[in-house]
């Protein structure tokens, strides 16, 4: 059995947090940044100027009109959805990574990752939760991000893991706890700590499988960002050898007295944005 | 260790493994017909959603409805504006598109994917469930049967159907290609 730190040390390209996005938060977050200073910063990166283009014309942030060119979106864009799309824009090449064990097909661990952030943001304000906005944005967004270093580094063992699913109709987090001693949440968790994000963060992405285990000061958002993966899970976004394979997390549900017709509901309404946005966050359903 | 990029199978044909060919696809609450003997009807991601393939072998007509909730009694708008969400709208719709490209009722051929779940003993989120029992029941009252069906588990499928001669294949999270 491998340990998670031993994986950890032995890799050496753990996916870093694009330079480019961590020295554009750096700008943004002095008031009285300079347009020219952050667009000269993000040129620099192609891939992320283009994905930053494509997130401003996403159904996520949902702008009124089309954004055309990088100084028109940093123009246009508010400072927090600014910080939103730099941060989205950096997590998607993390997430395009090949990808060995779970067989995810080319971006599609990202659009997962996207219609997640969509779901826990109609959840967040159908249910008034009493959340801050950019923290479930950042913890959906990175909630699946520990697959990307599992898929690479323990390919090998993704065998055993499907067979216990398979044979022993265990939920894949806990065969793959059974496996390697962690899971992809535990290793997505420990990745955010290493990224720096605030410990809101790390502890939502490390029990989004189990939130009922969170600490009690982050449980809510651990627990939302469980339901929200549950819900894109169950409507196909993403899915892949794990399938749907996870404990419904019933904790939020419960809290919340939300019914069978609440969770239709806001399923609709999750696929009507999602159907607006397809083209701009490129689901691709070739 | 660098993981080769997997190609989409998106670009293969699935009944015979290497062609590249292009491909009708059905999003999710979405449906299409198709009268074209060189079409392959796909429909990716049914997770809890359900896939329903009809064929007549005959007119060599079919279609796929890709629904995602059992009834738009929830949500009788939302049916209005797009019927393919619900299978109480979509279904007759499916019928009524095929009959229309010269599909007879008594030789269609109805087979079945999808309604999966989440791993739930509370029934809460058994939305799988509760579509196909709602497609069994809407099948029966029309006096229809399932031919065949791969349906239900914490499975997400891909469902193919080809039109030169009906047949279906099922991809089952990722791995095996199941024939209907």
């Amino acid at each position: 059995m491998k340990h998670m730190d031993d994986i950890l040390a032995s890799i050496h390209d753990i996916p870093p947090f694009p330079q480019v996005v961590v020295k554009a938060m750096e700008i943004i977050s002095n008031p009285n940044y300079l347009v020219n200073d952050l667009l000269g910063v993000i040129r620099l990166d192609q891939s992320i100027t283009a994905n930053i283009l494509k997130l401003c014309n996403s159904a996520y942030f949902g702008l009124p009109r089309k954004v055309s060119s990088l100084k028109e979106a940093v123009v246009y864009l508010g400072t927090v959805q600014l910080r939103q799309v730099l941060l989205a824009s950096g997590v998607k090449d993390i997430y395009d990574r090949p990808d060995k064990g779970y067989s995810y097909f080319d971006g599609e661990l990202w659009q997962h990752a996207i219609a997640c952030a969509l779901m826990a943001q109609i959840l967040f304000r159908h249910l008034r939760l009493p959340l801050e906005e950019n923290s479930i944005f950042t913890a959906a967004l990175l909630h699946d991000v520990g697959k990307v270093v599992l898929s690479t580094y323990v390919s090998r063992e993704f065998a055993d893991i499907e067979r216990l699913v398979k044979e022993e109709n265990l939920p894949f987090h806990d065969a793959e706890r059974q496996v390697l001693g962690f899971d992809h949440a535990e290793m997505g968790g420990r990745l955010a700590e290493l990224w720096e994000f605030p410990e809101i963060i790390s502890v939502a992405i490390r029990f989004h499988h189990q939130p009922e285990k969170a600490p009690k000061p982050h449980r809510l958002l651990s627990e939302l960002i469980a339901l929200s993966d549950s819900l894109v899970l169950m409507l196909g976004c993403g899915t892949s050898v794990d399938g749907l394979s996870y404990t419904m997390p019933h904790s939020l549900v419960d809290k919340l007295k939300l019914k069978k017709n609440d969770i239709e509901i806001l399923m609709l309404k999750f696929q009507e944005e999602m159907s607006n946005a397809r083209e701009m966050i490129e689901i691709r359903d070739v | 260790m660098i993981a080769q990029k997997i190609l989409r199978p998106a670009l293969l044909n699935p009944f015979s493994g290497n062609v590249r060919m292009a491909r009708i696809t059905i999003g999710i609450a979405d449906m299409k017909v198709s009268a074209d003997p060189a079409d392959i009807l796909t429909t990716y991601c049914l997770g809890s959603c359900i896939g329903l393939a009809l064929y007549d072998p005959v007119a060599r007509v079919g279609g796929i409805l890709h629904y995602m909730l059992p009834s738009d009694s929830i949500n009788p708008l939302k049916g209005e504006k797009n019927p393919y969400m619900f299978g109480s709208t979509g279904i007759p719709r499916l019928f009524k598109a095929c009959y229309q490209l010269g599909a007879e009722k008594k030789r269609l051929i109805i087979k079945v994917a999808g309604g999966g779940q989440v791993l739930d003993e509370s029934g809460m989120f058994n939305i799988g469930k509760r579509n196909y029992a709602f497609l069994r029941k809407i099948l029966w009252k029309n006096n229809v049967m399932i031919e065949a069906e791969n349906i239900g588990g914490t499975m997400n499928r891909t469902m193919y159907l080809r039109l030169s001669d009906g047949q279906v294949k099922v991809k089952v999270s990722r791995e095996e290609m199941v024939v209907l």
